[in-house]
C-alpha cells in the first residue's frame, strides 16, 4: 500500500513547548502518587524546576526562523522572547504561591502543573500562525484558568468568580470559532502566513486581490468576531465587564498571573494575526483598534479611580495597560513589535510584583486590601512599602521604572505610526493613572496606621518581591539590557 | 458568491418549516377537550415523585466525562487503525503518545479516587 | 570631552552619599545629619571647581548656526538603540543654577537638623537624592536623560513634603505630583514629537539613522537648516514644553499647586522648593523651548508675556493680604517668578540674561526669606504676622540681616535683586516682541512688592513690642553664619554683577543665536 507523506516535524521548533508539557504531565502523576499533603511545596519546587529547564531548553534556538506541522507552529525570536517571558510569568507566579496556598488552606498539589499547563498554553500561542492552533491555544489557556480561578473552593467569591469567568470564557470561544469559520469560508484557508513557498495563507490570498474589485465582506466579519473573542480575553473595554469580579475573587496569585499572562498570549497571538496575516487591511482595522485602545486607557483608569480596595484597583488598571500594550500592536512597526515585548516585560514584572505585596497582607479569611490597611506599612514592613512604591511608579510610568521606559517605547512606536493623537490619550490618562497609584504611596508613607493589620512575609514572598522589584528597577535604569535583545525579535512585519 | 449561501438559507428554511408545519396545522385541526388527567405531565406511567431538580451524585459527572473522553479517543483511534499500513513507524508513536496520554490521565484519576463510587 | 570627569562627580556625589547613609547602623540620627551636611558640603566645595573651567572665555563660536557651546561636556552611550546618551555638560545658563543648587542644600542640610526629628535617616537620603536630580536636570544634554532627572525629582520632593510636612502634608504632596507629573507627560509626548521629526528628517538625507535625543545635535540640524520644525505641529510640540515648565516655574494659572506645597512643606524642602524647584521651570523654558523652536516661541511670546505679567501682579497681590508670612513668601516667589518668564520671553539678549540672573537672585532670596520665616516659626510657634510685633528689639541682629533680604527682594539698588529685575525690564522694553506696556506693568509689580514685603517686615519687626515676642533669642552663632553666607552673594551680586554676567550672557548668547537666526528669516 502506499504510504501517505507524513510532513516532516522538526521538535526543535516544539522542545520548550513538549518540556513543559511533558514536565506538567509526569508532576501531576508525582504529586498525587508520592508528595504527602501538606508538603506539596516540594511540588511547587518540581514546578519552578520544571519552567527553568524549559527556559534552558529554550536558550540555544535564540536566533532560528523554523517551523513545523505544516507551517501551523513556528518559532522565531519573537515566539522565543514571549516564551521567556511566559516562563518568568509562571515561575514568579508560583513562587509567591509557595506559602500561599497552606496560608489559605487550599494547598493541593494540582495548582503548579495547573499553572504549567496555562504557561504552555500561552507558549502555544505566542508560536502559532495558525488559526486553528490559536484557538487550541486559547482553549488550553481559559480551561486551565477557569479551574485555577476557582481554586480557593470552598470561598464563594471565588467560586463565583470561576462561573463568570467560564461563562463569559465560551462565549468568547464561540465568537472565534465563528470567526473563524467565517474566514475560511472567504479566503479557503486558517493559516496566518506562508512559511514554505507555495503554501496558501491569509497574507498570500490578500496578497493576490485588488480590493477594489473582491468583496471581503465575510473576512472582515470573521476578523472581527475574531477581534471580538481577543477583546473578552485581554479585557479590552467594552469587553472587560468580568475583569473585576474574576480578578477580585480569585486567589490572588492567580489573579497575579493571569492579569499578565493571559493578556500577554492573547496580545501577541493578535499581534501575529494583524501584523503578519492582515497588514495590508490596516485601513480598515486601525480605526477600530485604535479607538479601542483610547476608550480601554480612559475607561480602565477612570473606573480604577474610585476603588478603596487595592486588589479592585489593580484590576481595573490592568484594564488601562491592556490599552497601552494595544499600541505596540496596532502600529504594524519593528518598533511596536519591540514595544510591545518590553511593556509586557516590564508590566508583568511590576504586576506580579504588587500581588504579591498584597498576597503578603493577606490572612486567611480575612484579606487587607483596602486603601486603610496600606496606611503607615512604611513604618510596619519599610520592605513590603518600599517595593509596593517602585512598583506603584512603575506602573504610573515614573522613571526611572521599567514601566516608564515601557510606555516611553510604545508611545514612541504610536507616534512614529502616525497616531499621535492616541499617544496623546495615553498620555493623559497616565496622568489620571498617576493619582491612584500614588495614592497608595500616599497610605504607605505619610500617614499613620489605621488599622491592626500585621503583613506577613515568607521567604518565596520575600523572593518573588525582590526579583520583580530589582527587575523593574533594572530594566528601568538600564533598558539597553533588554532593547538589545527585543530589538533581534523585530518579526518579518507584513511579510 | 454570497448567491451559495442562499442554498443554505433555503434549506434552512425548508427543513424548519417540515416539522414546524404539521404541529400547526395540527393545532389547528384537532378538537380540544381538556380533563385533568390529560393535562397531568405524564398522562400514562408513575406518579411524579418529589422535585425535578435533584441533586445528582458528583461521581455521575466525573464518570460521564471520563466515558466522553475514551469515547472521542476511540473515534480518532479508529481511523488509525484503518490507515496503519499507510502511516509507518511516525503515525504509530505519535498514536503511542496519544494513548500514553490518556493512561496518565487514568492513572491520575484512579489515584484520585474518581473512579470509585462511593 | 575632559579626561577628568568632574561634571559627573558633582552630579553622582550626593547620591553616593545617599547610599552610604543607607549602610550605616540603625539609631544614629547625630551621625546621619552629619554625614548628609558632610556630603552636601563636599558637593558644593567640588563644584566650585567647575568655576575654574569658565575662567577663560569661550573663543567666538564657529559660525552664527553653531549650536549653544558646551563646556565639560561628557558623553557615553546609554541607550544607543535610540540614540540616548549620558551627555552631560554645561554653560553660562546652567553654571550658576548648579551652583545655587549646591550652595543651597547644605544650608537645607543644616536647617533640617532642628526641624527634622523623626526618621532622620530617610529624610537625609531623600535630601542627597533630590540634590542630584536638581544638578541633572541642569546638567543634561540629552533630551531623554533631562526627562528622567525632571521626573525623578518629583519622587523625593513629594516624599519630603508629604512624610514631614505640616497637618495637611498628604493632599499638598500629591497635588504637587499629579500636577506636575501630568504636564510633564505632555512634555515626554513632545519630547518623542522631536526625536521622531528628527529623525525621519535627517533620516531623509542618511539612511540608516536611528534618531538621536542628543539636544546638541538636534539644535545643530536645526540651525542649519537639516531639519525644520515649524508651522502648528512645531507649536504643539512648543506647547508640551511649556505645559511642563509653567506649571513647575509656576506661570499664573498653573500655580495653584503652589500655596498648599509651599505653606505644608518643612522649612529644609521648602527652601529648595521655591529657591532651586521652581527654577527648573524657567532654566526649562530656556534650555529648550527657546533653543528649539526660536520661531513657535516668538509666535507665543505676547501670551505668555501676559500671563507673566498677571502672575506678577497677582501674586503681589494676593501676597499683601496675607497673614501666613510662610503663605505671602510663596506668593511673593510667583510674583517674582513672573519677572522671570517676562525676561525670558522678550526674546533678547538682555532680557534672557536678566532672567538667568534673576533665577540666581530669586533662589538666594527666597531661600533667605523662607529660613528666617522658619526660624521665627521655631521661636513662636507660629507664623502668623499677628503673633509678632516690635522683634527689632529682642532680635536686633536677625532684624537687620531680614531687612537686607527683604530690600534685596524688593529690588533696592546696590543688591542683587535689582540688578536682576533692571535687566529685565530693560529687555522687555526692547524686546522685538514685548514694548513699553509690559515695562509700566512690571514697574507696578515691583512697587507692590515693596509693599508687601515692607508691610510684613514692618508689622513682625516694627512696633510696640509683645509680651510674648520680647524674650525670643536671637540668632545663635550658626544661624548667623548661615545666613551671612546667602546674604554674601545678595550684596556681591549687586555690586559686581559682571561676576555673574560674563558668563551668562555668553551661555545666552548660544540660545539667542538660534532666536536671531528665526527673526532673520522672518
Amino acid at each position: 500500500m502506499e504510504q501517505i507523506q507524513i510532513p516532516p516535524v522538526d521538535l526543535a521548533v516544539v522542545a520548550p513547548l513538549i518540556t513543559v508539557v511533558g514536565w506538567a504531565i509526569v508532576l501531576l502523576l508525582v504529586d498525587v502518587f508520592f508528595v504527602p499533603a501538606g508538603q506539596k511545596r516540594i511540588t511547587g519546587y518540581l514546578g519552578i524546576a520544571g519552567l527553568v529547564m524549559a527556559g534552558a531548553v529554550a536558550a540555544p534556538l535564540w536566533g532560528s526562523d523554523s517551523s513545523t506541522f505544516g507551517g501551523m507552529l513556528v518559532l522565531d525570536n519573537f515566539a522565543l522572547a514571549l516564551t521567556w517571558i511566559f516562563l518568568l510569568i509562571g515561575a514568579i507566579s508560583m513562587v509567591i504561591a509557595l506559602d500561599y496556598l497552606p496560608r489559605q488552606g487550599i494547598e493541593q498539589g494540582e495548582f503548579y502543573p495547573l499553572i504549567m499547563f496555562a504557561v504552555s498554553a500561552m507558549m502555544l500561542l505566542g508560536q502559532s500562525a495558525n488559526l486553528i492552533v490559536m484557538f487550541l491555544g486559547i482553549e488550553l489557556l481559559s480551561i486551565t484558568l477557569y479551574i485555577l480561578t476557582g481554586f480557593a473552593y470552598p470561598r464563594l467569591s471565588s467560586e463565583e468568580a470561576a462561573m463568570k469567568y467560564l461563562l463569559l470564557g465560551a462565549f468568547a470561544a464561540g465568537f472565534f470559532v465563528y470567526g473563524i469559520a467565517l474566514i475560511y469560508g472567504q479566503t479557503g484557508t486558517v493559516q496566518l502566513f506562508s512559511t514554505a513557498p507555495g503554501q496558501e495563507s491569509l497574507a498570500e490570498y490578500l496578497g493576490r486581490q485588488t480590493f477594489a474589485a473582491v468583496d471581503l465582506t465575510l473576512l472582515l466579519v470573521g476578523s472581527g468576531l475574531v477581534l471580538v473573542a481577543f477583546g473578552f480575553k485581554v479585557a479590552l473595554v467594552p469587553f472587560h465587564m468580568w475583569t473585576p469580579d474574576v480578578y477580585e475573587g480569585a486567589p490572588t496569585p492567580v489573579t497575579a498571573f493571569m492579569s499578565v499572562g493571559t493578556k500577554g498570549a492573547a496580545l501577541a497571538a493578535l499581534l501575529r494575526l494583524l501584523d503578519m496575516a492582515l497588514p495590508s487591511l490596516q485601513p480598515i482595522w486601525l480605526p477600530v483598534l485604535a479607538t479601542l485602545a483610547a476608550v480601554t486607557m480612559l475607561l480602565g483608569n477612570l473606573g480604577a479611580i474610585a476603588q478603596s480596595n487595592v486588589k479592585r484597583m489593580l484590576a481595573y488598571s490592568s484594564i488601562g495597560h491592556a490599552g497601552y500594550l494595544l499600541l505596540g500592536v496596532m502600529t504594524v512597526s519593528e518598533r511596536g513589535v519591540q514595544g510591545f515585548l518590553f511593556y509586557l516585560l516590564a508590566y508583568s514584572l511590576t504586576n506580579l510584583g504588587a500581588f504579591a505585596v498584597l498576597i503578603a497582607l493577606e490572612q486567611r479569611g480575612e484579606a487587607a486590601w483596602s486603601l486603610d490597611d496600606f496606611a503607615g506599612l512604611w513604618q510596619r514592613q519599610p520592605f513590603l512599602a518600599l517595593a509596593m512604591a517602585v512598583f506603584m511608579l512603575s506602573l504610573a510610568g515614573v522613571p526611572p521604572t521599567a514601566g516608564f521606559v515601557g510606555k516611553f517605547y510604545v508611545f514612541m512606536a504610536a507616534w512614529e505610526g502616525g497616531l499621535g493623537w492616541l499617544a496623546l490619550v495615553g498620555m493623559l490618562t497616565s496622568a489620571i493613572a498617576a493619582f491612584f497609584y500614588l495614592r497608595v504611596i500616599a497610605r504607605m508613607f505619610m500617614q499613620e496606621p489605621v488599622r491592626d493589620v500585621q503583613p506577613q512575609l515568607f521567604r518565596g514572598l520575600t523572593l518573588g518581591i525582590s526579583i520583580a522589584a530589582a527587575g523593574t528597577l533594572i530594566f528601568g535604569i538600564l533598558p539597553t539590557l533588554l532593547i538589545n535583545v527585543v530589538q533581534q525579535t523585530a518579526l518579518a512585519v507584513g511579510r | 458568491m454570497l448567491t451559495n449561501y442562499a442554498f443554505i438559507g433555503i434549506l434552512f428554511v425548508v427543513a424548519l418549516s417540515f416539522p414546524l408545519l404539521p404541529l400547526i396545522m395540527a393545532f389547528f385541526l384537532r378538537p380540544k377537550r381538556p380533563t385533568t388527567i390529560k393535562q397531568s405531565t405524564y398522562e400514562c406511567g408513575l406518579e411524579a415523585i418529589g422535585d425535578v431538580h435533584v441533586q445528582f451524585k458528583v461521581q455521575y459527572y466525573l464518570y460521564a466525562i471520563a466515558f466522553v473522553i475514551f469515547d472521542v479517543e476511540v473515534i480518532f483511534l479508529y481511523p488509525w487503525a484503518v490507515a496503519f499500513d499507510q502511516v509507518g513507524l511516525f503515525g504509530f508513536t505519535a498514536a503511542a503518545v496519544f494513548i500514553l496520554m490518556l493512561f496518565l490521565g487514568l492513572l491520575y484519576e484512579w489515584k484520585k479516587g474518581a473512579l470509585e463510587w462511593i | 570631552m575632559t579626561s577628568f570627569p568632574l561634571l559627573s562627580i558633582v552630579l553622582w556625589l550626593p547620591a553616593l552619599g545617599a547610599l552610604l547613609l543607607l549602610l550605616l547602623p540603625r539609631n544614629r540620627d547625630a551621625l546621619y545629619r552629619q554625614v548628609g551636611l558632610m556630603f552636601t558640603v563636599a558637593t558644593f566645595v567640588v563644584s566650585l571647581g567647575l568655576l575654574v573651567s569658565f575662567s577663560t572665555p569661550a573663543g567666538a563660536a564657529a559660525s552664527a548656526a553653531a549650536p549653544p557651546t558646551m563646556r565639560l561636556l561628557e558623553q557615553l552611550p546609554w541607550i544607543p538603540a535610540w540614540g540616548v546618551g549620558y551627555s552631560i555638560g554645561l554653560d553660562g545658563v546652567s553654571l550658576w543654577l548648579v551652583l545655587l543648587t549646591t550652595l543651597l542644600t547644605p544650608i537645607a542640610a543644616w536647617a533640617s537638623w532642628n526641624s527634622i526629628t523623626t526618621q532622620v535617616r530617610y529624610f537625609q537620603v531623600l535630601l542627597l537624592l533630590l540634590e542630584t536630580a536638581l544638578i541633572g536636570v541642569f546638567v543634561s544634554v540629552d533630551l531623554f536623560l533631562f526627562y528622567i532627572f525632571w521626573e525623578f525629582t518629583l519622587i523625593p520632593m513629594a516624599l519630603m513634603i508629604g512624610i514631614w510636612g505640616g497637618a495637611n502634608r498628604m493632599a499638598a504632596a500629591m497635588k504637587f505630583f499629579l500636577y506636575t507629573f501630568a504636564a510633564s507627560l505632555l512634555m515626554l509626548l513632545s519630547i518623542i514629537g522631536v526625536y521622531a521629526l528628527h529623525r525621519s528628517a535627517i533620516g531623509a538625507t542618511q539612511p540608516g539613522f536611528g534618531g538621536t535625543f542628543d539636544l546638541l545635535r538636534i539644535v545643530a540640524d536645526l540651525r542649519s537648516g537639516a531639519f525644520a520644525l515649524d508651522g502648528n505641529l512645531a507649536r504643539l510640540l512648543f506647547g508640551g514644553f511649556l505645559a511642563a515648565f509653567a506649571v513647575k516655574a509656576p506661570i499664573w494659572p498653573f500655580h495653584s499647586w503652589l500655596p498648599d506645597a509651599y505653606s505644608e512643606a518643612p522649612t529644609p524642602v521648602v527652601i529648595l522648593l521655591s529657591a532651586v524647584m521652581s527654577k527648573l521651570g524657567t532654566y526649562g523654558l530656556v534650555r529648550f523651548n527657546l533653543t528649539l523652536f526660536p520661531e513657535a516661541a516668538g509666535w507665543a511670546a505676547p501670551a505668555v508675556a501676559v500671563l507673566a505679567v498677571i502672575g506678577i501682579l497677582y501674586g503681589a497681590m494676593v501676597a499683601y493680604a496675607q497673614s501666613d508670612m510662610k503663605r505671602l513668601v510663596a506668593y511673593s516667589s510667583l510674583s517674582h517668578m513672573g519677572f522671570v518668564v517676562l525676561g525670558i520671553f522678550a526674546l533678547n539678549g538682555l532680557g534672557v540674561s536678566g532672567a538667568v540672573l534673576q533665577m540666581v537672585n530669586h533662589g538666594l532670596t527666597t531661600a533667605a526669606l523662607f529660613l528666617i520665616v522658619g526660624m521665627l516659626e521655631s521661636r513662636r510657634g507660629s507664623r502668623d504676622l499677628a503673633a509678632f510685633g516690635g522683634l527689632w528689639q529682642a532680635t536686633p541682629v536677625l532684624g537687620g540681616l531680614t531687612l537686607l533680604v527683604v530690600l534685596s527682594s524688593a529690588g533696592l539698588p546696590g543688591l542683587n535683586g535689582f540688578v536682576g529685575e533692571f535687566t529685565i525690564m530693560q529687555g522687555a522694553y526692547s524686546s522685538p516682541t514685548l514694548g513699553w506696556p509690559f515695562l509700566a506693568f512690571a514697574v507696578l509689580g515691583v512697587v507692590l512688592a515693596v509693599v508687601y514685603l515692607l508691610r510684613m517686615f514692618r508689622s513682625a519687626f516694627m512696633g510696640d513690642t509683645l509680651a510674648e515676642t520680647a524674650s525670643l533669642r536671637d540668632l545663635n552663632r550658626q544661624e548667623l553664619a548661615v545666613l551671612v553666607l546667602l546674604c554674601l552673594p545678595m550684596v556681591a551680586i549687586g555690586l559686581f554683577p559682571n561676576l555673574l554676567l560674563v558668563s551668562v550672557e555668553e551661555g545666552v548668547a548660544g540660545v539667542m543665536r538660534g532666536i536671531l537666526v528665526a527673526v532673520a528669516s522672518r
